[in-house]
């Protein structure tokens, strides 16, 4: 990285590369190899199997485009609120169920088969979206509202509330829809599959649906939050909370519309998820754990941060189930967890992250 | 709302429920003291349980357990219809159309029979937790379940540390539950899952014409029982099994893992358990397409629930398992109408393996029981005597015990059919019947063999099953 | 204060705790063996687990959600290495498992601390919980150390005994570790390692001004942390006589920090307390019907009211109490500041004072 130099007598690259102390320029070192390591690796793999990886690509992608909405909502209750939302994986879990019990009840109650031609209209599949993601919305606005307005800093004791909270929502969820996993059914306008240009192969439609739809959200997020006034003061509210507040901003509004939003996000993940792959009871500590994971990656309150800790979750979730040599492809989790001691060495607050 | 300062309301509110909390701490302590439910403390290693059994019209005490949590729950009632259903046909009447509310008035040979509820979440850790508590807290005489493979591993080896008690399978199905535990109070009457494959190997290298094959399966011994038992049919008679994939349980995305599978193979073997069954057929007909002609499925395919939710996608498709719902035989039809009869709600899940498990069990304990007049004295010798030497004429076959304790019993080859009763969902015709399948699969497995994990048993030839075309049968 | 009243105040106090701990001594004569098992051992061993947790919690302002993973580190270790049904096919002697599982927690437990050790509060919160899901997830995966069915009938030391025969063993034993573990902690705190750590707990900032290598320390309270953890953990696979992933799943960890927040979050016997009432709790409410299955929403419920109510947990309404009483007889206003709102910053008055 030569810029201009500072003074004649030194490049100011090589005066950075000496400010840093020695212990994390050895780290730093230890990342770019394995990045490296890990980039040669895939691409030895690929140009072996081009098809393998084109369709592992795109799983990954996909996956990524599911976690980005999942966690967006995460970040954006953690970036202005401060407080995680461990309920959040129960809220994914309880909107895959909700749909998937209106759906049953809008196409004529009989048990929904997701597959070949389904026998769900394009309303029987948005109806439940939308009254789902509002429904959990809903939910996490009351759940603000209620039991986290008026203990705001106290960061660890909100935590523990939606712990609570969390619990309590997974537990009856359980009581009331069953232990087995069932899935919603796509609109039936959807095709099953698309041919992928330049090739023979195909790829489940709804699958690239989901990352359209991700895409979609993510730019919509980031103009609301760059463009209108809400977003210029959700951003302030990062920075500085009080300051906001004492611009005479109602600062709870703000808040309380923030939760509902990041609810809804966990709602819609919910529904395309429980399409995409499958509504079951272990959704909430699994969407819980990638909420938490995509964060701490991608920094606190960033969404350019989640995106990316999605992307790289969603890839290495992928392709490790799929490149890790045969008869080792059960240690995959070491892959994610490496993922995140990788970030966590150069940077403890996340990729994107700000201190508080 | 309340402000975030203690002030002297919100102290009351703590006292309150404090004082709430001390109390409901108290009454447990109490609850758990001396005085239990059940009158005295149950000694534990002891003839087990209040009965000594001399006496006749001693009530006997039978915990039934299944899963009330986790990914079996939606079996529950098929379990415990099951379990009833041999009391209800001795003069019990259901409590309710639940079948988990048990029975009333249950006697067998004379004695009362009180029922003990339990109920877990598929993973050992619960289990065993269960099973102490029904043993050690509740006191039953008689112990009939558990649901899942690994809880009937891990209770197994629990039964060995209460001689005093009787243990029977409820549908567990690893293999290592019997041929590797050998617990001498725990009995098997239902087959397990490795011998639920058995004349599948045979079908897809003599029928299909398989040579080489995939299996792919939930990472857990359920799913090594199943495969363990196709690789070793499949491959004592010649097939070669070339890969082997093991997706994670919990693992609800495998898209990644069917894209490893190469396109010139020529069958592969589902051995993904219930709630991946759903995921994985689904994600396989997005990428590969259909799948009826080059898949053989594991037991869960033929489960009337999972068939609902499967539909036509797997039509075609062949398997195999201890049950044939389609059986025209008159003691089978008989327990039809007696399920339909007791439990409308049952109705057409009389092959259920969930409900034909703990049937049969409870049918045993019940025959068993009436052979020795309900004599459990001497820690049930006379009792695990009579269960051991049992010939049980079940709706299905004849089922005797090996050895080990474990069943030998017949299982069916079926494929899965269009619609014929016109209910909308599929329906399986039975193929074959493979006439009294052993565990060992002709010496292929025995307690010496490693048990059944992702890559044993090797793939090599060897003996051929007795029910093979190469091993002399049809 | 006044002589009477600072007496009466102590003996509040601490009267009950000593009267617990008669009862205790004297348990096996007074509870069934199966009480004793499920509950009180049971309750022990938990207790511990919870017991690292305030540690970090209240000593060095770190509260973690990865105790419960890292005492799984230690039974696995151990499980592995002894003769079992399930895992690795090794045989060591008992005694040198528990010695190499509890090294390999406090290992696992360093190199997580190493990790997180520049995160704080909340952040840190998630790191650790993150990370004890990941530790789940692998031990269910890898299947040649554990996989779902776990590893069985572990082999122990023959001290212990049978649990389920001869509780009277495991119980004294988990008794004496707790009690144990107690001690040490309450000793550390004076020590100037121990005060060191509070200072870090209170003003990291002021601390790396005065040259203590804040990381560092955090780095090795985890790993203090995680040893504590790991006798819950080989008491935990003694006391089952296996363990599987399900021990440590999330439910798992949860419960543990449901137990120390019940119990009292900045207090150490908080954490026996909350683990007594947990235990008890579960227990009772199995055999309701009306409740049954639903105790998690029971315990869910309970530990909102707690975390609403009072967050001192247990023990703060305990401090109320004789608060309360030693002020009525010293017939003076509250000599200090009320107990605050549950800030992992600022459990200064809460901290234990010598006495």
């Amino acid at each position: 990285m030569s810029g201009q130099a500072a003074t004649a007598a030194e490049p100011a690259w090589r005066s950075r590369v000496a400010s840093i102390p020695a212990g994390a320029l050895v780290l730093r070192a230890a990342v770019a190899f394995v990045l490296l390591f890990v980039a040669a690796w895939v691409a030895y793999k690929a140009y072996g199997d081009p098809r393998t990886f084109v369709i592992v690509g795109l799983n990954g992608l996909t996956l990524a485009g599911l976690y980005f909405v999942v966690a967006s909502g995460f970040t954006l209750i953690f970036g202005l609120m401060r407080v995680v939302n461990m309920a959040h994986g129960s809220l994914y879990m309880l909107a895959g169920f909700f749909a998937l019990e209106l759906q049953t009840t809008l196409t004529g109650g009989e048990t929904t088969s997701a597959f070949g031609s389904s026998e769900a209209g394009l309303g029987d599949w948005i109806i439940p979206l939308v009254v789902a993601s509002l429904a959990i919305g809903l939910i996490g606005l009351v759940m603000q509202q209620l039991f986290l307005r008026w203990n705001q800093g106290q960061e660890l004791r909100q935590a523990l509330i939606t712990i609570a909270i969390g619990i309590i929502i997974a537990d009856q969820t359980l009581a009331h829809f069953g232990g087995i996993a069932e899935s919603l059914a796509p609109p039936d306008v959807f095709p099953e599959s698309v041919d992928l240009p330049f090739s023979d192969l195909v790829y489940p439609f709804f699958r690239i649906f989901v990352l359209l739809v991700a895409i979609a959200i993510g730019l919509s997020l980031w103009a609301m939050i760059q463009r209108t006034r809400f977003g210029m003061i959700v951003r302030a509210g990062v920075d500085d909370r009080q300051m906001v507040s004492a611009l005479g901003i109602n600062i709870q509004l703000v808040f309380a519309s923030a939760f509902f939003l990041g609810a809804v996000l966990a709602g819609v993940g919910g529904v395309l998820g429980g399409t995409m792959i499958s509504v079951d009871k272990a959704n909430d500590t699994q969407y819980l754990l990638i909420s938490l994971i995509v964060v701490i990656i991608g920094g606190m309150g960033s969404l350019a941060g989640a995106a990316i800790g999605a992307l790289a979750l969603g890839l290495v979730d992928s392709f490790g189930d799929v490149y890790l040599p045969q008869g080792y492809t059960n240690y995959s989790i070491l892959l994610i967890f490496g993922l995140l001691v990788l970030v966590l060495a150069i940077r403890p607050l996340g990729l994107f992250g700000r201190p508080a | 709302m309340r402000v975030s300062t203690e002030g002297g309301r919100v102290r009351l509110w703590a006292l309150l429920a404090a004082l709430v909390l001390v109390f409901a701490a108290t009454v447990a302590a109490c609850g758990g003291d001396d005085d239990d439910d059940d009158g005295e403390a149950t000694p534990t290693t002891d003839t087990g349980g209040e009965t000594d059994g001399e006496a006749t019209g001693e009530p006997i005490k039978i915990g039934i357990f299944s899963n009330n949590e986790g990914a079996f729950a939606p079996f529950e009632g098929q379990t415990w219809g099951g379990a009833m259903l041999p009391l209800i046909n001795r003069g019990a009447s259901p409590a309710s159309g639940d079948p988990t509310d048990g029975v009333e008035n249950a006697t067998i040979a004379g004695h009362p029979i009180e029922i003990v509820y339990g109920g877990s979440d598929s993973t050992p850790d619960k289990a065993v937790e269960e099973a102490r508590r029904l043993v050690e807290q509740e006191g039953v005489d008689i112990l009939v379940g558990p649901l899942s493979g690994s809880e009937g591993i891990a209770v197994a080896n629990y039964s060995k540390e209460q001689p005093g008690v009787t243990f029977v399978n409820g549908i567990s199905g690893a293999q290592d539950t019997t041929l590797k535990v050998r617990s001498p109070n725990f009995f098997r009457f239902h087959n397990d899952g490795t011998q639920w494959t058995a004349g599948l190997g045979d079908y897809a290298y003599n029928e299909l014409g398989w040579r080489n094959v995939v299996t792919i399966g939930d990472d857990y011994d359920f799913p090594y029982s199943q495969i363990a038992g196709f690789v070793a049919e499949f491959c004592s008679i010649g097939g070669n099994v070339t890969q082997r994939l093991w997706p994670p349980l919990g693992e609800e995305d495998y898209s990644s893992y069917i894209t490893q599978i190469p396109e010139d193979v020529d069958g592969f073997f589902m051995g993904v358990g219930g709630t991946g069954t759903v995921a994985f057929v689904k994600q396989y007909g997005q990428l590969r397409g259909n799948l009826a002609d080059r898949i053989m499925g594991g037991i869960f395919m033929t489960d009337p629930v999972i068939l609902e939710e499967l539909g036509d996608q797997v039509v075609g498709v062949v398997t195999a398992g201890m049950t044939a719902g389609d059986s025209q035989e008159p003691a089978y039809i008989e327990y039809t109408e007696q399920i339909a009869e007791s439990y409308p709600e049952l109705e057409g899940t009389g092959s259920s393996v969930f409900f034909y498990g703990y049937y049969t069990a409870m049918e045993a304990i019940a025959q068993a029981l009436e052979q020795v007049e309900g004599d459990l004295s001497d820690e049930h010798a006379a009792f695990r005597d009579a269960l051991s030497n049992l010939e049980l004429d079940a709706p299905l076959g004849t089922i005797k015990l090996d050895e080990n304790r474990q069943a030998i019993m017949d299982n069916f080859l079926q494929q899965i059919v269009e619609d014929q009763t016109g209910d909308g969902v599929p329906d399986v015709k039975t193929l074959e019947t493979i006439a009294e399948v052993d565990q060992t699969f002709a010496g292929a497995f025995s307690p010496d063999t490693p048990s059944p994990d992702r890559t044993n048993p090797p793939c090599e030839e060897g003996t051929p099953p007795p029910w093979t075309e190469q091993g002399g049968g049809s | 204060m006044s002589r009477p009243a600072l007496t009466v105040e102590r003996a509040l106090w601490w009267g009950p705790g000593l009267a617990l701990l008669l009862i205790l001594v004297f348990a096996p004569l007074l509870f069934t063996d199966f009480y004793l098992s499920q509950v009180l051992t049971k309750a022990l061993w938990l207790g511990i687990a919870a017991a690292s947790l305030i540690f970090l919690a209240a000593y060095v302002g770190m509260v973690s959600l990865g105790q419960v993973a890292l005492y799984g580190v230690a039974g696995f270790t151990m499980a592995n290495l002894v003769a079992a049904e399930g895992g690795a096919e090794t045989a060591w002697n008992p005694w040198a498992a528990t010695l190499m599982g509890i090294l390999a927690a406090v290992a696992v437990g360093l190199f997580f601390g190493a990790i997180a050790s520049r995160s704080y509060g909340i952040y840190f919160l998630m790191i650790t919980l993150a990370i004890a899901v990941l530790t789940y997830y692998f031990f269910a995966q890898v299947t040649e150390l554990s996989g779902f069915g776990g590893v069985n009938s572990v082999a122990r030391p023959g001290i212990v005994s049978n649990p389920v025969s001869d509780p009277q063993n495991l119980f004294y034993i988990a008794l004496l570790a707790s009690a144990a573990v107690y001690v040490f902690v309450r000793y550390l705190a004076r020590t100037p390692f121990g005060l060191a750590l509070q200072g870090v707990r209170d003003d990291p900032s002021r601390m790396r001004a005065l040259g203590y290598n804040v990381p560092l320390l955090r780095m090795f309270a985890f790993g203090l942390g995680a040893l504590i953890a790991s006798f819950a953990g080989i008491l935990s696979v003694w006391w089952n006589t296996r363990i599987s992933p399900g021990s440590i799943d999330l439910a798992r960890t949860i419960d543990v920090l449901v137990i120390a927040v019940i119990g009292g979050l900045y207090r150490l016997e908080g954490a026996w307390v909350g683990a007594v009432v947990f235990v008890a709790l579960e227990n009772w409410t199995r055999g309701v019907d009306l409740v049954g299955q639903r105790f998690n929403t029971v315990i869910g419920v309970i530990f909102l009211a707690i975390v609403l109510l009072s967050p001192g947990g247990l023990m703060g309404i305990w401090q109320s109490i004789t608060d309360f009483f030693g002020r009525q007889l010293s017939r003076k206003p509250p000599a200090r500041p009320s107990p605050g709102p549950a800030d992992e910053a600022r459990p200064a008055s809460d901290s234990p004072q010598p006495s």
